[in-house]
């Protein structure tokens, strides 16, 4: 029993991740209306970051943190810029596989540039456990969730309380309709992948003291993002929070039921029931 | 190898390039024909020749659930779906290691001979790669001139009026799916007997679902012959990118991404519907340079 619950709170804190990864994801999708393949990706580009911020320079990625954002968003902007305006009214399968092709681009270049090593940032967090009782959980596990959900709360009162979050909603209903209203859809969408963006990155360098950085890594959290997302209803934050955990719980009782081989093949199989017995999404609204 | 790819990425533009739906998640199918012919073969000693029928009736089974199931799904959800399957069917591969041999993959035992579709050189491996491509190619381009075809890209189009006109969308989709499938799973099958070894990240990959939707797109999409042209100009590109630069790893990669970029900024419809416009330019330049 105290192994469930073990594996029950290990999942609720993966969770957390994945919620911080999805709401990036949700939000790019929800307002601009890309499905964004490279998001991965991107959370692969900031661990890079925090590794090699720390390696050249000491400076622990929580401490980096800044800078990571700052170039996160720099990241974002270009590509946006670049590649994405092209495409904005294009059908989705092209802008899925422009994406894919991006994505294809950035895990190659890292391959390239930084081989195909597993890369740790070794910091003292990485070993620190806090005692709860029956069971020690990692300091720096329990940190990333805290400022995950902390973060993906901020966005969800920050889509409700400031103007710009709210001519973010209105985009996302209503693109057209907003435009008439006299939003600049342009710029809303620009600053929806960015912020986007940046919130992966974020949680990249949440990551960065726990998880081994190779260039492959991203591809397992686009898929995993998409799923998330999709189940929480699409476009909305609070279903991709929920998303998340869920996910995290699934993957991680899988893994203590089943076998670790299991835990992919879990949530997979819970996204395609889900897709084919209720498309809107486990918290989406008919 | 360049005929394989041309027929493997003609099998998935079969369905995905003509109704416009995307799935990523054909490698699946790559690896039912590759491990149903070589497990009959290496554990049973059933010759390859019926462990393609076998793989390609067993593709077609799973793609007729697979392909019910994701009817109603549009577009993104489609697309997410498929590479959840591909996904589960290859976790199965890795774990069910009774059947398939696990991640170790299985290694098909070498004994030339006709039945054994097995020989030592590469000649008899190009025939069969090349008479597979042809008849995926015929068939492309028998579908492009046949009803199904036709309901096909009107479906895909617009899938409500097509319905509107009489055109049964489920039958016409899950009919061209379950074509594609089986297409792609013999040459799955073919691969595994000519590579002698397969294992789930070599057959099952998503790196192979993109692989062919990259050589369809970079020839035209939704074309009888761009899957030979785009296959005709990356493949042995790629091969030798790979050959003169082995110590950079995933610059063929780069490379490919790169072109899918480019090809979906630039492009939208690839390399042949492009070498097409030229040509049909150039000859309304030249027949205007005789009137004048």
């Amino acid at each position: 029993m105290e192994q469930v619950i073990q594996a029950l709170i290990s999942g609720i804190l993966s969770g957390g991740i994945y919620a911080l990864i999805s709401v990036g994801l949700a939000l790019i999708f929800g307002v601009v209306g890309l499905v964004n393949f490279a998001h991965g990706e991107f959370l692969m580009l900031s661990m890079y970051i925090a590794y090699w911020v720390y390696y050249f320079i000491k400076l622990e990625p929580y401490e980096s943190l800044l800078i990571n954002l700052v170039l996160m968003a720099t990241v974002g902007y270009i590509v946006y810029k670049v590649i994405m305006t092209r495409v904005l009214e294009a059908d989705h399968s092209m802008q899925m596989l422009l994406t894919l092709g991006l994505s294809m681009v950035l895990q190659n270049l890292a391959l390239m540039l930084f081989k195909a090593d597993y890369r740790n940032v070794r910091i003292d967090i990485t070993t620190d456990v806090i005692n709860i009782g029956f069971t020690n959980l990692s300091t720096a596990r329990v940190l990333a969730f805290i400022v995950a959900i902390g973060a993906s709360v901020a966005l969800y009162l920050f889509l409700q309380k400031t103007y710009t979050g709210v001519a973010m909603k209105a985009v996302a209903q209503d693109g057209k309709a907003a435009k008439l209203m006299g939003i600049n859809i342009k710029k809303i969408y620009g600053q929806a992948f960015i912020i986007g963006t940046m919130l992966v990155g974020l949680a990249g360098v949440l990551m960065s003291p726990m998880y081994s950085v190779f260039p492959t890594i991203g591809a397992n959290f686009s898929t995993l993002a998409f799923i998330v997302v999709v189940l929480g209803g699409l476009s909305s934050i609070p279903g991709a929070i929920f998303g998340g955990i869920l996910i995290g719980i699934v993957e991680s009782m899988a893994g203590y039921l089943l076998g670790p081989a299991y835990q992919q093949a879990a949530y997979f199989l819970l996204f395609i029931l889900v897709l084919i017995f209720k498309p809107s999404g486990i918290f989406g609204r008919e | 190898m360049t005929f394989l790819w041309t027929g493997l990425a003609a099998s998935w533009n079969f369905y995905s390039g003509y109704c416009g739906r995307l799935s990523i998640g054909h490698a699946a199918f790559l690896g039912i024909g590759a491990y149903a012919t070589a497990l009959l073969y290496a554990n049973y000693g059933i010759s390859p020749w019926i462990g393609i029928l076998v793989g390609g009736a067993l593709s077609a089974i799973v793609a007729l659930i697979i392909g019910g199931a994701t009817l109603r799904l549009q577009g993104t959800f489609f697309v997410l779906s498929t590479i959840a399957f591909a996904k589960i069917l290859e976790t199965f591969a890795i774990t069910a290691k009774g059947i398939t041999g696990g991640s170790l993959g299985v290694l098909i035992p070498y004994t030339p001979g006709f039945l054994n579709m097995t020989w030592s050189g590469k000649l008899p491996y190009a025939i069969i790669a090349w008479a597979y491509m042809i008849i995926v190619i015929a068939a492309c381009v028998k579908l492009e001139k046949s009803k199904l075809g036709y309901f096909l890209k009107a479906v895909g189009e617009n899938k409500e009026a097509a319905e509107n006109l009489g055109v049964n969308s489920s039958r016409t989709m899950l009919k061209a799916f379950l074509i594609s499938a089986v297409f792609t799973s013999f040459g799955g099958s073919i691969m595994a007997m000519y590579v002698m070894y397969i294992e789930p990240s070599f057959v099952m990959s998503m790196g192979n679902s993109v692989q062919f939707i990259l050589l369809a797109i970079a020839g035209g999409l939704g074309t009888a012959f761009g899957p030979l042209v785009g296959s005709f100009i990356l493949v042995p590109v790629t091969n030798i990118l790979r050959g003169s630069f082995p110590s950079i790893s995933g610059l063929h990669g780069l490379l490919l991404g790169l072109i899918l970029i480019v090809v979906l900024l630039y492009r939208t419809n690839g390399i042949l519907p492009a070498l097409r416009e030229f040509v049909d330019n150039q000859r309304r330049r030249a027949k205007n340079d005789i009137k004048s």
